[in-house]
Parts: C-alpha cells; structure tokens; sequence
C-alpha cells in the first residue's frame, strides 16, 4: 500500500493538492447549494403540497408544470421577454460605463478614495432594510410633492416626447432599433449608474494588476495614452470584462421581475411547483445567453500566459 | 555653438514649456463634469441620510422638504438609545450580532474561495472544467427562489435558529470563487514555477506567492461580501430576537412608521455608515499594492 503510494506520479500528486484545497468550498457547495438545486428541480416535476403536522408530500406530475408555465400563464412568457431584453440592453452599458468610470478612478487625484467610495454608495444603500427606510423618510418630505410631480409629468408629456425624437431621427435614416436602443440607455441612466458599483471596483481591481512596467515601455516607445489604452490596458482587462459581464448578467437577473413573479407564486400562491418551473426557465435561458456572449468574448481575449 | 553647448551640459533642465501629452484642459473638464454629475447622482441618498439623521423631528416633517438640516441635534440618537433600551433586547446585542456575523462570514468566504480558486485556475486536474461550469450555473440560480430547499436543508443540518445558518452557506457562495479564479488566472505560471523550484509546497505557494499577488482581487471580494452580509436580516433561519442583526432592527423600527421617524433616520444612518467606512479602509489598502508581479522577463 505504502509502495503504491510513493509511485503516484507528480501530476497525480499535485492534483490530489489541488483537491484538497477546493474541499472546504466544495462541502459547502454540496451541502447548501447543489442540495438546493436538486430539490428545485425536484419540485418542478412535480405538485408540492403541505403536510398539515410538518412536512411535505411530492406528487411527480411530469413535466405538467412546464407546459403550464408556456401555455396556460397568463403573464409569464411576457415578463421573461421583458427581463431578458432589459437585461440584453443594460448589460453592454453597464460594463462600458463601468470600464470607463473605473479607469477615470484608478487615475491619481486628490480625493481619489473619496470619489471611490461616492461611486460604491449604490451599492452599499441597495439593501433591503435601507431602502424601506429612505422611502419612509421620503413619504414624510413629500407628503404633497407627489401629487404636484405627478401633474409636472402629466403637463410635460405633450411635447417633446419620445415619439417626437424618434420621428426626428428616423427621418435622418438613423435605423430604428439603434434610437429604440438609445432611448431605453437614456431613460435608464441612473439605473445604469446604480447597478455599476461592484463592476467599477473590479476593473479598478483589473488595473491595478497590469504590471506597470508595461506602461513605462509603452511610455519608452512614445504611445500616446489612447494607443496605450487599446494596446496595453484594454487586452489586460479583457478577461474581467467577461468577469464583469457574468456578475452583470447575474445580478439583473436575480433582481428581474422574472424572479419576483417566481417569489409570488411560490409565497403568496404557495405553488412552489410552478415558481421552481419559472426560475429554472429563467436559469437555463441566462445561462444559454452567456454562452453565447462570452463564447464569443473568450475568442478575442488575450491571456497573459 | 555656445548655445548648443549649455543645452547639452545640463540635459535634466525643464524644458521652457512643459506641456503635458495626450490630454487637454478641455478634455479634463469634460471628464470632470461627467465624474461630477454621476458622482452626484449617487451621493445624494447618502447626503440624505446623514442630514436626516441630524434633524429633530419638526424638520423630518417639514413641508415643502429641505435637504439640508438647519439645526444639527443628536436627539435622535439619545432617541434610539432609549427606545432600544426599552425594548427587551438591548441595541448593542444587534450590533454585535451583525458583527459576529458579518464578520465570520467574510472571512470564511475569501478563504474558502480563494483556496479553491488557485486549484481551479492554475492546476489541471479531472472534473476540474465540470466544477467550475457548475459555479457558474449555481450564480445563475436566484437563491430568493430556492429559500424553501434552503430552508429544508438547514433544518435538517439541525443549524436552524443559530449564527451557523447564515455564515456557513456565506462560505460557500459562487460568485467569490468566479471572481478570484478569473484574478489568479492572470499571475504568470513562472511565478510558481520557480518557487517550486525553490521547494515550496502548495500551501506555501498559494499563502506568500499568490495570495499577496491578488492583493485587489480579495480586497475587493471582501468589500463585496462584507456588504452581502451587513445588508442581511437574518429572515428564515434566526427566530430568536436575540440573534437578529441590526438590519432586523433598522427594519422594525421603520415598520413604527412616522411616530419613529427619529430614530429610525438615526439607525439608518449607522447601517449605511459602516460599510462604508469599511470600504475606505480597504481601498485606501488596495493602493499600489500591485507589484510587477515579480518577473524579470
């Protein structure tokens, strides 16, 4: 046995490291979250009911809960389009805006940590507990301003509305999808800001890890900065623009109204059948897209090695 | 000639005008206005909070709003104290819950991760390219969905109703592993190389030669997680109320509505102040700690 032992190749041994290192997670992982997984797709083959003393009882219904999902709900095909177009929309301009903001942070500048932090906030206020409280705080402001905005927008909406620049542009011969495309960027500005936080601080993380000494040669050879930024610093981030794209995709996925209308079905209709149905249709479609997306990425990606 | 000469004896003399490259004034602006405005956009909650926290209440409620708070009280505070004292658990249990937990939590979380993810990106190993696709799917899943499987697996691990419910899981969320497998990806292979070479174990490799080299990476997977885990009410899985964090208290109290319109400014402004304060300890340590990696090539 002991002989045996001492014969295992390095490559075996290294991989048995490897192993061990990735066990503490790994337990975890199967313990809380492919359990989970497993019995999610558990109950969407099947009709979950409540045991009165504790306790359920699983009903295996095939693949009933699918079929009603796609043919019989009423709203469920149309808020997955809804959610995953919103997502295919806020997802590249998400991680331009947040390429860009991160490398105007990792720049020197008085305050720098400051603005940092001011461009983290989002995040930080996202949290349930904090947003009940703002708008407790809010209500109590604007007691009566509501109703006065409410009018602004009734009074404003004649005019210059968003019909009125897509007239405009497509008269110039601009294609309609494009000032569709821009005008939902436009409207979501502050959304787009919010939800970039956590990008922002991992390009920032990006940057700081490409070696500088390629920009001192870059700076020997006489690159201006916009030749250094498409030679050096974009190929060196490359790989966490995916990074970003993932977190991106997941999150507005996660926040989507997809998930709320599984939360729904699951808490106030109790049918965890059909709410397990709806988001492991939601997975499988986000999952589809980001194959597709960084499949396509991953071919144009430099790797330092 | 003389000329030439003078110039040539002192090559470091600053040139008459030093212009700097690549950039305008006007360019600068431009940038500095835009920084401005989202920057703004995105303070302004936080100014909000921190105003409103220094209200007394004939402020809070009056009409039409104003931001900015006239004149600054600690009432609130004193108000929350005595309004926390009275109740049957005292505030400072909340905070030390939040910390226990958050803090546990966190740490867990970059150590489980980051020791999983230098196998993953810098070994080769069977199964390695199924595991890490089944991270990937397990981000995908929306775990407000899956409370019940959660919830199930919990009680039947027999954690339910301790701090374990919530710090165990953290050490085992995906997305950490993702981010910190996609940073160690980028160290050159040479690196560890020649420290094994040098003899060092794996253990040693992965604590002196990558870990220091991610320095960002679990800075910025601390940060992270340390904002998931203050931000947690504890829901499902804490029943006792000496357990619950502090965003189970923020919480109840906004529940009170206006009659506690005081207080609650007053917790909202601890909840949101700390993570913040963390997140400027950790940037300012992210600074140039990046090394050129140490390669000579």
């Amino acid at each position: 046995m002991n002989r045996k032992k001492k014969k295992m190749s390095l490559s075996a041994k290294r991989s048995r490291t490897g192993f061990l290192f990735i066990l503490p997670w790994l337990i975890g992982f199967i313990w809380f979250y492919a359990r989970s997984l497993f019995m999610s797709v558990q109950f969407s083959l099947s009709d979950l009911s409540v045991s009165p003393g504790g306790g359920y009882t699983l009903d295996f219904v095939g693949l009933d809960n699918f079929l009603y999902a796609f043919r019989a709900h009423a709203t469920y095909k149309q808020v997955l389009t809804t959610s995953v177009g919103n997502m295919l929309i806020d997802v590249p301009l998400i991680t331009f805006f947040s390429l860009f903001m991160a490398i105007l942070l990792n720049r020197k500048f008085r305050g720098r940590t400051l603005v940092r932090a001011i461009f983290f906030l989002p995040v930080i206020l996202n949290s349930e507990a904090i947003v009940d409280a703002m708008d407790l705080a809010r209500n109590m402001m604007s007691g009566g301003l509501s109703s006065a905005s409410a009018e602004m927008a009734q009074a404003s909406s004649g005019g210059m509305g968003i019909a009125y620049y897509m007239e405009m542009f497509g008269s110039l011969g601009i294609p309609e999808f494009l000032i569709v495309y821009l005008m939902g960027a436009v409207t979501r500005v502050s959304d787009i800001i919010n939800a970039s936080g956590v990008q922002i601080i991992i390009f920032i993380a990006a940057l700081q890890s490409v070696p500088g000494s390629m920009y001192e040669v870059a700076k020997i050879e006489g690159a201006t900065t916009y030749e250094t930024f498409w030679k050096v610093t974009f190929p060196m981030v490359m790989p966490h623009i995916i990074t970003n794209i993932v977190y991106t995709v997941v999150d507005s996925f996660t926040q989507s109204d997809v998930v709320e209308l599984a939360y729904n079905t699951a808490f106030t209709e109790s049918n965890y059948g059909l709410s397990s149905v709806f988001s492991l249709c939601s997975t499988a479609i986000t999952c589809l897209i980001l194959v597709i997306v960084c499949g396509a990425i991953q071919k144009r990606t430099f790797y330092y090695n | 000639m003389a000329d030439t000469k003078k110039k040539l004896r002192n090559p470091f003399r600053k040139r008459p005008k030093e212009k700097r490259l690549n950039r305008s004034v006007a360019g600068n602006g431009i940038l500095f206005f835009l920084m401005a405005v989202c920057g703004v956009f995105m303070a302004l909650p936080l100014v909000m909070i921190i105003n409103n926290s220094l209200k007394p209440l004939d402020e809070i409620f009056q009409f039409p709003p104003k931001i900015f708070v006239r004149n600054p009280t600690l009432e609130n505070f004193s108000d929350l104290f005595v309004l926390m004292n009275n109740s049957w658990v005292p505030f400072s249990r909340y905070i030390l819950n939040t910390i226990i937990i958050t803090g546990l939590g966190m740490v867990g979380h970059v150590i489980c991760a980051s020791l999983a993810a230098y196998p993953l990106a810098k070994h080769h190993f069977p199964g390695k390219g199924i595991l890490f696709s089944m991270v990937v799917l397990s981000m995908m899943f929306s775990w407000t969905v899956t409370q019940i499987p959660q919830y199930i697996i919990i009680s039947w691990l027999g954690i339910n109703n301790t701090y374990a419910a919530l710090i165990l899981p953290a050490f085992s969320f995906g997305m950490g592993l993702y981010l910190m497998k996609q940073f160690m990806e980028q160290l050159p292979d040479s690196l560890m190389e020649s420290a094994r070479l040098d003899g060092a174990s794996e253990w040693k490799i992965f604590w002196s030669i990558v870990m220091p080299n991610v320095k960002p990476a679990w800075l910025t997977l601390a940060i992270f997680q340390f904002q998931q885990m203050w931000g947690n009410t504890g829901g499902l899985f804490l029943r006792n109320e000496e357990l619950k964090p502090l965003q189970y208290a923020l919480q109840q109290i906004t529940a009170g509505g206006t009659a506690r319109a005081g207080a609650a400014a007053a917790v909202t402004f601890i909840v949101a102040a700390v993570p913040i304060i963390f997140f400027l300890i950790c940037q300012s340590n992210v600074l140039e700690t990046m090394t050129t990696s140490g390669m000579k090539d």
